[in-house]
């Protein structure tokens, strides 16, 4: 148990703080001026190695953007697998633990595949999608996915499945299918903009 | 043959909903987002029925109720993919039959769909002797790395479609025109 | 060793409605955002769709 300052309320805590440190970075000018301050990264992106080779070979770009989706297939089913198996919709036979724990083990590396190869394309157009509201949010949703699956929810299905309220199970549920799927479809419209 | 396809598509793309489709930007940018969302739940089930045929995913839950279980929703996803994908060759059938990935896409699916029929067949035929294993027989192992070898070209190709390297309006080799099927004369794209 | 047991119960309770309050904050976060988003996104198509054909 956390034994800190904030007490044993300390993952409740660092949460809302997250989501309040979120908030007032969205809505105020300090986003403003990490967007500015950020601009080198992303003018450094283009001149590395990545960013040469995903502008100049067509043919790696479309390859790496279709590992891109396989990794994408992966993690989609995992999430859907794993949160269905909470909703009580598929798996219903095999205990929680065992889907929740073996879907992850796959998900990890799938995640660790969408970032490598998300990496590498935003490389090749970094310029291009440093400019482009629709792949903040995605940044924006591949945080939170991140931040919801390894600090909300894992904590939360290791405990007894019968033990956890079915309203807070299944809006984790919901809400970690919702955020992947916020990922997948403006990771999708980056290639429609621009 | 080549000059009946092209035929066949310039009739389709002269359909008048073939052009509002392909026009507009919002509802052919719908139809391929969700061609290409719907990934998650076709291939996302069948990518994990193949893991753990061979061993890598879910090596304790029997390989029989993993395979039923994720068996509907991946058909669901796989009909939503299907209609998709028609819609999308619907809103652009000239420059689709003459795409060398394209027709190495289609021939590729009918090799998934061949492989997935062979696969169930030998998997209920044996599946009680090995269904507590991590690891399925080496026979059913072949046919799921053979899907997932499948299945990531497909998506290759899918993916590939959208360049125009051997678009059949640019000079092409003899050999690329053969298997593009590019029609001399071709008057529109 | 009751005493201990009671405290490692008393620990996982605490544990639980703290993993429990905080997927409840987060999740109620990304079901509000999203509802938002996407309604957004579709109101935005609606008035451009409106904008271009009336």
């Amino acid at each position: 148990m956390p034994t800190s300052i904030l007490g044993p309320y300390f993952r409740t805590i660092v949460t809302v703080s997250v989501i309040a440190a979120a908030l007032v970075f969205s809505f105020t000018y300090a986003r403003n001026g990490v967007y500015v301050e950020i601009q080198p990264l992303f003018e450094w992106m283009e001149t590395t190695w990545f960013g040469y080779v995903g502008k100049t070979w067509g043919a790696a770009f479309a390859t790496i953007q279709a590992g891109h989706l396989i990794g994408l297939a992966v993690l989609g089913g995992c999430v859907l697998v794993s949160d269905g198996r909470l909703l009580g919709v598929v798996l219903t036979d095999v205990p929680h633990r065992i889907v929740v724990d073996r879907a992850d083990a796959v998900f990890r590396w799938a995640l660790a595949t969408l970032l490598v190869t998300g990496v590498f394309m935003a490389c090749g157009v970094a310029m291009k999608i440093y400019y482009l509201p629709v792949y903040w949010y995605k940044m924006l949703g591949l945080a939170c996915g991140i931040l919801f699956h390894y600090y909300v929810r894992r904590p939360l299905v290791a405990h007894e499945l019968g033990a956890i309220n079915p309203i807070v199970l299944k809006m984790t549920a919901i809400a970690s299918i919702l955020v992947w799927f916020l990922v997948a479809a403006t990771g999708r419209w980056i290639g429609f903009s621009g | 043959m080549s000059e009946l396809i092209y035929n066949f598509a310039v009739w389709v793309d002269d359909t008048p909903w073939s052009a509002m489709l392909h026009e507009s930007y919002y509802m052919y940018n719908w139809v391929e987002s969700t061609h290409v969302l719907t990934l998650m739940i076709s291939l996302g089930m069948l990518f994990l029925i193949d893991l753990r045929m061979l061993g890598w995913a879910f090596p304790d839950v029997p390989a029989s109720k993993i395979a039923d279980r994720l068996n509907i929703p991946m058909m669901v996803g796989f009909t939503v993919m299907f209609i998709t994908g028609i819609l999308l060759f619907y809103a652009v059938p000239v420059r689709s039959v003459q795409s060398v990935w394209f027709r190495i896409k289609m021939v590729l699916l009918v090799g998934c769909a061949i492989n997935a029929y062979l696969f169930h067949k030998r998997m209920n035929e044996s599946v009680s002797s090995w269904d507590n294993e991590a690891k399925a027989p080496q026979r059913i192992r072949n046919g799921a790395m053979l899907s997932l070898g499948f299945w990531t070209v497909v998506v290759i190709c899918g993916r590939f479609i959208a360049y125009d390297w051997f678009d059949c309006d640019y000079p092409q080799s003899a050999f690329i025109e053969f298997v593009a099927g590019c029609v001399d004369g071709q008057t529109r794209f | 060793m009751n005493e201990e047991n009671q405290s490692l119960t008393d620990g996982q309770n605490t544990g639980l409605k703290d993993a429990q309050t905080s997927a409840l904050v987060a999740a109620s976060a990304i079901i509000i955002f999203s509802a938002f988003y996407w309604f957004a996104q579709i109101q935005s198509v609606r008035e451009l769709l409106e904008l271009a054909y009336g």
